[in-house]
């Protein structure tokens, strides 16, 4: 058995155990609650035009359509938000879509897994509501997003 | 022996970068930070992974589903189903948690957003069936759920929760005064 495959090998066994075993972070995090499809995508344009009111309208057809809704922390990281308080339903559920492109205060607990940040939100401790209005650069992101603008 | 364990993590770390477009069919989207992805997988619920709060039915459709990957025990989060309406991944995941299935589709790296493992599933198949099914569900659940929801466009213009939103907040979510600035702008 080479190295190579002894590591894979090791990586197969301890990777899930690894995610288990250390649980999360519990966490404080102040950030915009935003569309991960089209913010990683790049589909719409650049994350700055992805985020805010800009794209507030995109961003509730996105949490209604099942993509996930993430956590945009203020030092750039996005979390997937897999829970909120006791709503589970991370598949278009009531929590996060109330919640589409808000700034907010969570206390929650955050996880790592290859590569991609996870977050169980515990408690709002904060709404600002949409504060962060990049419509005035952006206008409306995708301009079809208010129909009368759009044709 | 917990260094050792981490030293052959971290020489595996190379594999999670691994090309996965052999065979694969995917339609290019043309987005920046696509490449084809066909893989075996299971399907798992990454709540159950995290927190340990595991429905034996990986909630019954509502959580977000994600993909075990075979080769190399990555879990790979889909963001994206195949229909180009605003929709996700998890009612096209959701018939096979906890199988193991082949998927094909478009996996999303991009360093600049520290992004990887970011998955748009365009088909899917239990390992060992010769059928494909496309990722399409979503819009054929929705209008299921959404019977007297008529109108002319697409799902999201005349979704219940979406419209009612829109009637009170505005489509910028600022009210509807700040909504006439943009359109006063526009026309």
């Amino acid at each position: 058995m080479t190295l190579r495959s002894m590591a894979i090998a090791a990586a197969l066994v301890a990777a899930p155990l690894t995610a288990l075993a250390e649980g999360g972070t519990p966490v404080t995090l102040k950030g915009e609650m935003i569309d991960t499809w089209c913010y990683y995508s790049g589909v719409m344009g650049g994350p700055d035009a992805v985020v805010g009111s800009a794209h507030h309208t995109c961003a509730m057809w996105c949490s209604a359509g099942g993509i996930p809704v993430g956590l945009l922390a203020e030092d750039g990281t996005v979390y997937m938000v897999l829970k909120i308080g006791e709503d589970a339903t991370s598949n278009g559920g009531d929590a996060a879509f109330a919640l589409a492109s808000h700034t907010v205060t969570v206390d929650g607990t955050a996880y790592a897994r290859d590569g991609i940040n996870y977050l169980t939100i515990a408690k709002v401790t904060a709404d600002e509501g949409i504060v962060n209005l990049t419509h005035e650069e952006y206008g409306v992101v995708p301009p079809f997003a208010i129909p009368e603008a759009g044709q | 022996m917990i260094r050792v364990g981490l030293a052959l993590l971290a020489l595996a770390v190379p594999a999670a970068a691994q090309d996965f477009s052999a065979g694969s069919e995917a339609q290019s989207w043309n987005l920046y930070a696509e490449a084809p992805a066909r893989f075996e997988a299971t399907v798992v619920d990454p709540l159950c992974m995290m927190s340990g709060d595991c429905p034996a039915d990986c909630g019954g459709g509502a959580r977000q589903l994600a993909l075990l990957r075979t080769d190399d025990s990555v879990l790979v989060m889909p963001l994206k189903n195949n229909q180009p309406l605003f929709t996700g991944a998890p009612n096209e995941l959701a018939p096979f948690c906890g199988a193991a299935v082949e998927v094909d589709g478009l996996m999303l790296t991009d360093p600049d957003l520290a992004l990887r493992n970011a998955y748009q599933v365009q088909k899917i198949r239990r390992q060992g069936d010769a059928e494909w099914t496309k990722a399409n569900q979503w819009t054929k659940d929705w209008t299921a759920r959404n019977a007297g929801a008529d109108g002319k466009g697409a799902w999201y213009l005349r979704d219940p929760r979406i419209r009612a939103a829109i009637a009170a907040n505005g489509y910028l979510g600022l009210g509807p005064e700040a909504d006439k600035a943009v359109l006063e702008d526009a026309n």
